[in-house]
């Protein structure tokens, strides 16, 4: 136990005395959460559009003012003499509402009157969402104006639950947290491992009386306090500027985050004990760390749209299960029925890591 | 008179050094490979794992009603591709259970007197629960099943139950018509997710690789100690520069277009604009990475050094580039960041010529912040790469 703790006390005075170890460490984790949790988001706000009224009426106008009115759609001035089409060819908008002349007419007579929207495709996403938004804001304008006229049958009343006002900072907010947790604390790791190797210090390792599993733990848990205060760290900041809370019972999210910190310090190590090269080390780490869990895991998009061939792969990614828990903890509170068994899993990754380490180094000796 | 151009060119100190480069390059394995595998691994692991579409939203279904109507709005929810029956659960709380514990996404709950009130020609509703952990699918659901509601009611009404209403209507008002919306895709017809994921996804791989490719190949000199020998060696600073950039470029250039071909057959991206605007900033992306790559290697001591500099650099580049998600989605105070980030503007060129098919006279703007982007990074790092020298 006590050469077990020697072994961390000595990592983390490394990382403390390197500047550069230490900002990527404790500042970047920061950066990052604050940067791409507000930026990654698919959900737009305030989408430029253009109008086209042939009709020119009061009804037109009032159609036109319902859409003005919304916050996801803004009505931008065209010029007359110009195609509304060019206007997205040129990017200065990403709709065109059309209403046909005769359009109060046809509605007086009691006919449905279509009104035309061409949409920027290019992003297929922003193109669904800005037709679903175009469609509440006529079915609402259509409640208003027309209350006589043939109501629905059936009525949906939809109920967001856990996130009611569909904000995407919360739904990212833990996602990049995980992200970078996922990244920084391995790659630390990574490279103090290898750089024992590199710099042949490992030779003063193996010529005293610490075993290899000692060794290893002892930088395993020297990398859990990194992860750990980086969690702490980042908490505070999906308090406040992310206003998160924990929606249930904390514990479960205690539990995993402590798994997840042995978890990806272990990852680091294995990477670093197996690839003694520091600068191949880290592309490895990246590699795992960052183009893994950020498109295997659920991260931005739904696991459910990724292609059965490649989708398997995404079971063995561990930050998807600590996604999942955490996205539970701030946002579902579904407790420990819920996520037991991800907790659980994250831990068995962890000790297949530890273990894969330990067998590349359990000999003690250099590679010949 | 060009052959006499030639002549003194091949003879010149900066085609020895080019040679030198050239040879260097090719007996590097690990170089070629990272020239080949980034592009066609990202590519493919960006362009079919990212994507947004919503489908097959499990749903779990009270059905209170238990008649022949209720059952005909469960037929039509799930005969669309959005929903999938995820069974029936007998209680409201059974079914939220399931929601909270994540097995399902959505329910619906049909009211006890839902098929009464149809007869009897009374609105009813109906209840829908979406988890909305995730803002975007979540948005696109409740598109969803606003739009299934509303072909049901169609459907009721093609089957005789709109003739109660119209009376009821008569009664206290005129009827009135509706107003109708009819969507048309431009440009993406299909909606496909991953023509807006590769066009964006080129821009960040040419950027990101060009200088990852630089920075190591700047600092190997240093760190092997060879720099010494350059500094001995006749040749001037801008000599040793040129050499060294231009055979990256050429290298880089052949990734370009392996990714290029890559959209083209892969994702079958249409290029409406032909291949000149796209070759032509994918060369100034090129060039801008390798500027990036250079000037990150004049701050750095050894390869991992300038790796680890990159974890600075790069994710903030990418994830303020709209190359993955829309520009407008981002906090209005990081919208206007964009404009130096050289990913966005070929990002824009990308989407522009390929899939809009614009020509220079719309996307001149993004050209040129392109141009004075990757002129700012290329004379920084052959300032910081000169002073480095003498």
């Amino acid at each position: 136990m006590r050469r077990i703790i020697a072994q961390t006390r000595k990592e983390l005075t490394q990382i403390v005395r390197d500047w550069r170890t230490l900002l990527l460490a404790i500042i970047l984790p920061l950066i990052l959460l604050m940067l791409l949790g507000n930026a990654i988001s698919l959900s737009v706000t305030d989408m430029p559009m253009v109008v086209q009224d042939l009709d020119d009426s009061p009804s037109s106008r009032q159609l036109i003012d319902a859409f003005r009115s919304s916050l996801t759609l803004r009505v931008v001035t065209w010029p007359t003499d110009k195609q509304p089409v060019e206007a997205l060819s040129t990017n200065t908008a990403r709709a065109v509402l059309i209403i046909p002349t005769h359009f109060e007419r046809d509605l007086k007579r009691g006919v449905d009157s279509p009104v035309q929207m061409i949409v920027d495709a290019a992003d297929a996403n922003t193109a669904r969402l800005t037709t679903g938004y175009a469609n509440q804001i006529i079915a609402a304008h259509n409640r208003v104006t027309n209350p006589g006229a043939i109501q629905p049958p059936v009525r949906a009343a939809i109920r967001l639950w856990y996130n009611p006002d569909r904000s995407s900072k919360k739904f990212y907010g833990p996602g990049i947290f995980v992200l970078a947790l996922s990244i920084f604390p391995p790659l630390l790791a990574a490279l103090a491992m290898a750089k024992e190797e590199d710099q042949k210090t490992i030779l003063q390792v193996f010529v005293s009386n610490i075993p290899a599993s000692e060794f290893l733990f002892g930088k395993v848990l020297a990398f859990m306090v990194v992860a750990l205060g980086e969690a702490a760290v980042m908490m505070v900041l999906l308090f406040t500027m992310f206003d998160l809370r924990f929606a249930g019972d904390p514990t479960p999210f205690l539990v995993a985050t402590i798994l997840y910190a042995f978890c990806v310090a272990s990852f680091g190590t294995m990477v670093g004990a197996t690839i003694s090269n520091q600068a191949a080390a880290m592309q490895a780490v990246a590699l795992g760390g960052f183009l893994f869990v950020f498109l295997l895991s659920g991260l931005i998009y739904p696991i459910e749209n990724i292609p059965a061939s490649i989708r398997w792969l995404s079971n063995f990614i561990w930050g998807r299960y600590y996604i999942e828990v955490v996205r539970d903890a701030f946002l579902q509170g579904g407790g420990w029925p819920a996520v037991w068994y991800k907790t659980l899993i994250i831990g068995v990754i962890g000790v297949v890591f530890f273990f894969l380490a330990w067998v590349n180094k359990h000999r003690m000796q250099l590679k010949s | 008179m060009i052959r006499q151009l030639l002549k003194k060119l091949s003879g010149s100190r900066v085609s020895a050094l080019f040679r030198k480069e050239l040879h260097q390059i090719r007996r590097d394995r690990r170089l070629a490979m990272s020239l080949i595998v980034p592009p066609v691994l990202q590519l493919t692991l960006f362009g079919f794992a990212l994507s947004a579409k919503v489908e097959n939203i499990q749903l779990g279904v009270v059905d209170e009603s238990q008649t022949k109507e209720s059952r005909d709005l469960i037929a039509v929810l799930t005969e669309s591709k959005s929903f999938e029956s995820a069974g029936y659960f007998f209680s409201v709380e059974r079914l939220t259970d399931a929601i909270s514990k994540g097995s399902i996404v959505a329910g619906v709950v049909i009211p006890q007197d839902f098929a009464r009130d149809i007869q009897r020609g009374r609105p009813t509703t109906v209840q829908f629960l979406l988890n909305a952990t995730n803002a975007n699918s979540a948005a696109i659901s409740q598109g969803y099943a606003e739009a299934v509601i509303r072909s049901y009611n169609a459907r009721l009404r093609s089957e005789g139950i709109q003739p109660v209403f119209r009376r009821m209507a008569e009664v206290d008002q005129g009827p009135g018509g509706q107003v109708t919306l009819h969507p048309a895709f431009l440009y993406n017809p299909g909606l496909k997710d991953s023509w807006f994921i590769t066009t964006g996804v080129l821009g960040l791989l040419l950027i990101l690789n060009s200088s990852i490719v630089a920075s190591g190949a700047m600092v190997k000199e240093r760190e092997a100690g060879t720099i010494e020998q350059l500094l001995m060696s006749p040749a001037g600073t801008t000599e040793i520069i040129v050499a060294k950039i231009l055979p990256l470029f050429l290298l880089l250039s052949f990734m370009m277009f392996i990714a290029i071909f890559m959209i083209k057959t892969v994702f079958g991206v249409p290029f409406h604009g032909g291949l000149l605007p796209v070759v032509g900033g994918g060369a100034l992306c090129v060039l801008a990475g390798i500027g990036i790559g250079t000037a990150v290697a004049t701050f750095s001591k050894s390869a991992q050094q300038a790796l680890l500099t990159g974890f600075f650099i790069n994710p903030p580049m990418v994830s303020l580039s709209g190359a993955l998600n829309p520009v407008e989605a981002m906090p209005k105070w990081l919208q206007p960041l964009v404009v130096i980030n050289p990913i966005h503007h070929f990002g824009v060129i990308a989407r522009g010529s390929m899939l809009k098919g614009s020509g220079l006279d719309t996307l001149w703007p993004n050209f040129l912040a392109l141009s004075i982007i990757t002129l700012v990074l290329l004379s920084l790092s052959v300032w910081r790469f000169r002073n480095q020298l003498s």
